[in-house]
């Protein structure tokens, strides 16, 4: 195999694809990146098993062949070689990766080791805006959970809805729901947030294709493709835990709830919850820890309802504040230990639900 | 004279694991019994007194016991019986004064000041409580009795096996002073060797020594500590509920353990036996640690805490392992494993409270009621099912 690319264009494709690549894998042959090179074509796949990205390149091909390098080193070699043309040699278990004067001969990995990864057939097929789609997942992805011993949590759930798709993702404490209308999905199916967040650095483009199997979802676009193995596993019944109605409403300003919160946490670190006094003219926030201090502060809002407090966890709430994006901010309670529920002023595309703390 | 002056007690139950096996089985009552890991690393964790007068004693070699007390009726522990028992006794304890600190699964100090319109003397309250563990857990219990809580623990020494000692107001120092030193709480083998250097094997030598030279020698806190103690002051009062900071279980490994896989499933069960002694408790952890022990005899502990203060047997154990992946202990063999939670608190206090999805809860949740009703091993993760128990310890 021998090909010559400009330097950007070749580290772009390999890091993309690296990103599939784990850190700690138990196969040494993992933590390489296969690159096939036919037509007038590089192919480079990175997996993990679970998730694979594949990128492709046109380049100018003096000769086919395919082999396995060291993802890390070589994306990170050509990175740092002069700009300008790279090529990369493989021949007698060597791969050399030459530039305007440095090379590197690198130690080339078994392609007959590299696991054959099948791509099922069928399913069901949509394409969406790569910038909404991509920002709806991060507002969900927030509430999915990072705890590998609780699989089906760590997942955002993808539903046909009447008018759309929807998103929901929950780590039991909080969760989120997107709604993108318009966009015809899948049935539903169960995609781990793990894949989901390296969309945007890895593949996204204008729009992306989605295709949707009972094993795999495959996220296509003119940059490359990611496959990740769908979970098997029921998502809770989301809905029955979103109240239909909420007897207390507090509207506040985004960016003078999102400052107060910073300044609470600064006091409560990550395990101390925030309590809202909520009465009529807004809400006072209040933290306290006991080795520390405490911090009080009035917000100015509109505030109906019966006089509360409610306590959340520092955290959580940082998250669901962040993931709006309206002028204004509403928060609905009805009682302590229920939960609340918050969304943009006029806009309940996205909603975040999010359980207090018993204080 | 104040009849209520000794009122701080010091309750200690009397070879705790034989009396709880005795409970059992009542054909080990009069024999020498030894309660252990009954592998060939395992270690004695109780020993009857038939069985001490044969020389055998706590954190001794199975081996070695063995060889001192051939006769011996040797039992493996069951740590749950342990824990369902310590609850009888602090639950009686409980009912005679609430100004209870549990010190560990088989002791604890009272503050019995509240009871003196109920009983004559402080002693009447002792004999009471041993009658009441007696008639309502069926196992033996010493008292030791006195005007300062660090002495009333020195006393319940003397009264093992099944007595009390009573420390009476005016003769502390007589008491204290003629003590070796290591009777002291707080002294450990580099406070000993130091006090040694100084001329003292008694506390009442200690208690000779200049403060300030013992602030020097040892440093400030505890030098001062330490003088204060051989002068029988101490200020410190019981506190209710306190006690048990942390709560931590391990186990020495039969045969050493190799690779991630299965010291993951070692840790699972060890999260689950942790999260029964939480749930009796009905307490919570904020930092989650685990203990490592390779072969070499080197051991290393890492923590870490998490948003959320833990309880249940999956959000330990998830800790456990990213613990242990820090580690990067690939094949090297393990000897012991051992998993805990510190910063104890009540389990009710601010809690962080849950969707209560029912796929999320409801297998922890089915499981804590079969526990509740047939016990820790009743139920469990199916992953360590069909392994055999490794814990030999």
């Amino acid at each position: 195999m021998r090909i010559r690319a400009e330097r950007d264009d070749l580290a772009d494709v390999l890091a993309r694809a690296a990103r599939a690549v784990g850190n700690r894998s138990p196969l040494p042959i993992l933590q390489g990146l296969l690159c096939e090179v036919s037509g007038d074509e590089l192919r480079v796949t990175g997996t993990d098993t679970e998730i694979t990205i594949r990128t492709t390149l046109k380049v100018e091909v003096l000769e086919e062949g395919k082999t396995v390098i060291p993802a890390k080193l070589a994306a990170d070699a050509v990175k740092r070689l002069p700009s300008g043309a790279v090529a990369i040699t493989a021949s007698d278990g060597e791969v050399e990766i030459t530039g305007n004067g440095p090379r590197f001969r690198l130690r080339e990995m078994n392609v007959e080791d590299f696991p054959t990864l099948s791509i099922s057939e069928g399913g069901d097929g949509f394409s969406v805006d790569s910038k909404s789609f991509i920002k709806a997942l991060s507002q969900v992805g927030v509430a999915a959970s990072t705890d590998e011993a609780r699989p089906t949590l760590t997942g955002v759930l993808f539903e046909k809805t009447d008018d759309g798709l929807r998103l929901v993702a929950t780590d039991s404490y909080r969760l989120a729901v997107c709604d993108l209308p318009g966009v015809d999905g899948p049935a539903t199916a169960l995609i781990p947030y793990r894949a989901l967040r390296e969309l945007g650095r890895s593949i996204a483009d204008d729009e992306m294709q989605v295709m949707i199997t009972d094993r795999d979802a495959t996220f296509t676009s003119g940059r490359g493709s990611l496959t990740v193995r769908i979970i098997e596993a029921t998502f809770p019944n989301y809905r029955q835990l979103i109240p239909d109605s909420y007897p207390a409403r507090l509207v506040v300003d985004r960016a003078s709830l999102v400052d107060a919160v910073s300044r609470a946490s600064l006091v409560a670190e990550d395990h101390i919850p925030i309590r809202f006094h909520l009465r009529s003219g807004g809400a006072e926030l209040s933290v306290s820890r006991q080795e520390v201090g405490e911090e009080t502060e009035q917000i100015e809002g509109d505030y109906t309802g019966d006089e509360m407090t409610i306590a959340f966890n520092t955290r959580y709430l940082t998250d669901g504040v962040q993931a709006i994006t309206t002028d204004n901010v509403v928060l609905d309670t009805s009682d302590p230990l229920k939960p609340g529920l918050m969304h943009g002023e006029g806009e309940e595309n996205f909603r975040y639900l999010l359980m207090p703390v018993r204080l | 004279m104040n009849s209520f002056a000794e009122h701080f007690l010091h309750v200690d139950m009397d070879a705790f694991f034989v009396e709880v096996e005795r409970l059992y089985d009542p054909s080990l009552r009069g024999q020498a019994v030894v309660v252990g890991g009954l592998g060939n690393r395992g270690v004695v964790s109780s020993a009857s007194y038939e069985a001490r007068a044969h020389g055998v004693r706590s954190a001794m070699p199975i081996v070695e016991a063995r060889r001192r007390a051939p006769h011996a009726r040797f039992v493996a522990s069951s740590m749950g019986r342990y824990g369902e028992v310590s609850e009888q006794v602090f639950e009686t304890l409980r009912g005679v004064t609430p100004t209870m600190e549990r010190l560990s699964v088989d002791e604890a100090f009272l503050d019995i000041s509240g009871l003196r319109r109920h009983f004559d003397t402080a002693l009447d309250v002792a004999r009471e409580i041993r009658a009441r563990i007696r008639s309502e857990v069926g196992i033996p219990a010493s008292v030791g009795l006195a005007t300062r809580k660090f002495i009333s623990k020195l006393a319940s020494e003397d009264a093992k096996p099944d007595g009390i000692h009573l420390v009476r107001a005016g003769e502390e120092l007589a008491y204290l002073h003629p003590m070796p030193l290591r009777k002291l709480w707080g002294v450990g083998q580099a406070t000993f060797a130091a006090l040694e250097a100084l001329g003292a094997t008694t506390i009442g030598h200690v208690a000779q020594i200049d403060v300030e030279i013992l602030r020097a020698r040892l440093g400030p806190s505890l030098g001062q500590h330490l003088w204060q103690l051989s002068r029988g002051i101490d200020e410190r009062s019981v506190t209710p509920g306190g006690g048990a900071k942390s709560v931590s279980v391990e186990s020495t490994f039969a045969t050493d353990v190799v690779g991630v896989e299965s010291l993951e499933r070692e840790l699972l069960r060890l999260s689950d036996r942790l999260a029964g002694r939480l749930r009796r408790a009905g307490v919570r952890g904020r930092t989650v640690e685990i203990k490592v022990r390779y072969a070499t005899f080197e051991t290393v502990s890492r923590s870490v805490t998490p948003p959320n203060a833990v309880r249940r047997t999956h959000e330990i154990w998830q800790h456990g392992k990213e613990l242990l992946a820090k580690l990067d202990i690939g094949n090297q063999p393990i000897r012991l494993l051992g998993i805990g939670v510190a910063q104890v608190g009540d389990a009710a206090a601010a809690e962080q409270l849950t969707l209560d999805t029912p796929v999320v809860r409801a297998a922890d949740d089915a499981a804590e009621l079969v526990r509740e009703r047939f016990g820790d091993t009743s139920i469990m993760p199916a992953s360590i099912l069909g392994s055999e128990d490794r814990d030999r310890s």
